[in-house]
């Protein structure tokens, strides 16, 4: 319950922040987003069984130097340590419902799945801000907290400068651009696509999901499947 | 009830909250546009660009293949105009494009040469650049030929092929690339349907569908030859394969005669339905699943013995539109009931009618001609745009293609997928920035 109460809590932080609600309009349009939400956390297909499938290497991502919650540096490669991780990129101002809200409460949810799943052990959830300038390690926790993240299994990182980001966000495939208002002056927000990376244990992507795609049970299948097939690829240098 | 059920139906409880409560901040949920990838963010508004992979012509311009751009916005100076052309080298049989999961890049194919060409077009919408070549497609995949739909996926490329280098014949797979350009996997066609073509995703049911052509060895040849020869004629693909998507495996192979051409799905989340069209038998088709999870096909309506070619669903999907190459037509078929197609509406649009898209929105349709370069007739290229008014389609424009190629795919451009995202504009005109529902 208190999951519920920190989602409310999220909720009226960002409805009172930078989003000015327009009235709502079409009931169709509201019932298809439902459905659509519907859809992700609870899809009309059961997910393929983990292990009955291959996920191929897409690419292979650099481990990059990021800040944590308490503001030291610390690589991307012992966060993640050796273990299959679920990264998303989210910014804690996003006022697209479907878009980085979405995913942390997808990540929420499949934070309890691990623990229920007894994998906490050996996977993890790491949330990159593409928004160094105003998500601060201070922010970033806060948001953390929000959200119920456990920092032994969902830690966030933030970039030390918008050059440091553009390169892990290079080195994912994540795209990125601030909006502008018709002035010209930047309105703090940032179109992107959504985007969840799965990473094997060698920093290779495995799978990325999107809205509509971003189903809590099919992610854990996947973790799945990558943990059965057995001994991590050599960790490369890189 | 299972802690997971309650947490889904806490997780539902809120997210409908937010859905009241933050009503309207993002784009409309109906969808072509309607036939992108349910990955890619959509032009829900008026379309600034409309992005024409385009044959080159031996003799016309610099005889290259390019990717022109088109301005469709009514409020320019060079509305309905060639603006920007951006030429490949060589000829390739330029045929179909498709955007990356970002709308950054698009990527279009040549049949012939099964060389792959990446435009940036998020740096300047305007002005597509080419920016990669993939000549490595046959070594890549191990033997697939004639890359035919590009289709995003999160960080990847999907792309059916229509050959295979060792014999010419319709024998496929499907080839995915990151959106790098790396390859990542080939899948072929299961032995009983070896043909490809299109290739579509409902993610909501985690369903693929795949349709079926022919070979290089058919689809390189003139036309008049092509016909005459009935063995040939034998070597055109009967099926629509249904997938387990998340897997890449073959669940369903359905029987539908006479080459199923394009594939498109219902754009409405409880529309579980896709529909096609067969080019040698001249029947739109539905392809559904029924109560028990199974799928079937049903032929909805008689096209006629005129080639239908490309398909395009409107938004709610209520119709379909289908341009007859052989009699250079665009009909309209009502669908609202899927199980049968009724004929609201015919525009004569000229010689080798072939490709035709609908707006998001619903309110624009766009038309090219141009099949294939050794089975068009000899003629004028063209892009004609209309615009339902009063209940009829009423002609916009016409861009004459004579001096760039013949025209073939259109994919429909953004100034807001540009480097400086435009605030957002009133509801109707907005991009939408996260996948579509399907």
């Amino acid at each position: 319950m208190r999951r519920v109460w920190g989602v409310c809590v999220l909720l009226a932080w960002v409805g009172g922040g930078l989003i000015v609600p327009s009235p709502v309009r079409a009931h169709e349009a509201v019932s298809l987003e439902e459905e659509f939400v519907k859809g992700v956390f609870s899809p009309a297909f059961t997910p393929p069984a983990a292990g009955s499938y291959d996920l191929p290497a897409v690419k292979r991502v650099p481990w990059v130097v990021l800040k944590d919650l308490t503001g030291r540096s610390a690589s991307t490669r012992q966060v993640t340590a050796g273990k299959v991780a679920v990264v998303s990129f989210i910014y804690t101002a996003c006022p697209e419902r479907l878009g980085c809200p979405l995913a942390s409460l997808a990540l929420q949810d499949l934070q309890a799945k691990l623990k229920d799943e007894g994998l906490a052990r050996h996977a993890m959830l790491l949330s990159i801000s593409f928004d160094p300038e105003r998500d601060t390690p201070a922010q970033l926790a806060k948001y953390a907290r929000i959200y119920g993240a456990d920092p032994r299994l969902w830690r966030f990182m933030t970039a030390s400068s918008e050059r440091a980001l553009d390169h892990v966000l290079e080195g994912y495939g994540q795209d990125r651009a601030p909006v502008y208002d018709e002035r010209g002056r930047f309105t703090g927000r940032y179109r992107h696509v959504l985007k969840v990376f799965l990473l094997d244990p060698a920093g290779y992507i495995r799978n990325v999901y999107s809205a509509g795609f971003l189903v809590p049970d099919l992610v854990l299948n996947d973790i799945k499947t990558i943990l059965g097939e057995g001994a991590p690829r050599e960790v490369v240098k890189r | 009830m299972h802690s997971g059920d309650m947490r889904t139906r806490l997780l539902r409880v809120l997210l409908a909250g937010i859905l009241v409560m933050m009503g309207g901040l993002v784009g409309s949920a109906a969808a072509d546009e309607t036939c992108q990838s349910p990955f890619l963010p959509k032009v829900t508004g008026q379309e600034d660009y409309i992005y024409v992979w385009t044959l080159g012509i031996k003799g016309v311009a610099d005889g290259n293949d390019s990717m022109v751009t088109v301005d469709a916005n009514p409020k320019s100076a060079s509305y309905g105009k060639i603006i920007h052309r951006a030429s490949v080298p060589g000829r390739h049989e330029a045929h179909h494009a498709g955007f990356t999961d970002d709308r950054r890049f698009l990527w279009a194919g040549g049949l012939d040469t099964s060389q792959i060409f990446v435009f940036d077009v998020g740096s300047n919408p305007a002005q597509p650049r080419l920016v990669k070549t993939i000549s490595t497609f046959v070594k890549d995949t191990g033997g697939l030929v004639g890359p035919h739909t590009f289709y995003a996926l999160p960080g990847r490329m999907l792309i059916s092929a229509l050959s295979n280098a060792q014999d010419g014949s319709g024998r496929t797979g499907l080839a995915e690339y990151s959106n790098d350009g790396k390859f990542i996997r080939t899948i072929w066609m299961p032995k009983e349907a070896p043909y490809g073509y299109d290739v579509r995703v409902n993610v909501n049911l985690n369903r693929m569908l795949t349709s079926s052509f022919s070979g290089k060895k058919n689809y390189m040849r003139p036309f008049g030859d092509l016909v005459k020869d009935a063995e040939a004629m034998k070597q055109f693909g009967s099926s629509v394969i249904v997938w387990d998507f998340h897997a890449r495996k073959p669940l369903q192979i359905l029987s539908v005669p006479g080459a199923p051409l394009e594939l498109r799905w219902a754009l409405l989340p409880n529309h579980h339905y896709a529909f096609t069209s067969t080019a040698l038998t001249g029947k739109l088709v539905l392809i559904h699943q029924q109560a028990d999870g199974t799928w079937a096909a049903k032929n909805i309506a008689d096209i006629g013995d005129t080639i239908p070619v490309d398909i395009s669903i409107a938004p709610d999907d209520s119709k379909i539109y289908v341009n007859t190459f052989m009699d250079g037509t665009l009909k309209v078929y009502d669908v609202s009931n899927p199980f049968e197609g009724k004929l609201i509406e015919t525009v004569k649009l000229g010689e080798m009618a072939n490709m035709v898209s609908s707006s998001w929105d619903g309110t624009r349709v766009y038309a090219t001609n141009s099949l294939l370069s050794q089975w068009d007739k000899p003629g004028d290229y063209w892009l004609k745009a209309y615009a339902w008014e009063g209940g009829k389609l009423v002609p916009k424009f016409t861009t004459d293609f004579n001096p760039a190629g013949r025209a073939h795919i259109m994919n429909f451009g953004s100034k807001v997928f540009g480097p400086k995202a435009a605030a957002p504009a009133p509801r109707a005109q907005r991009v939408s920035a996260y996948a579509a529902p399907r």
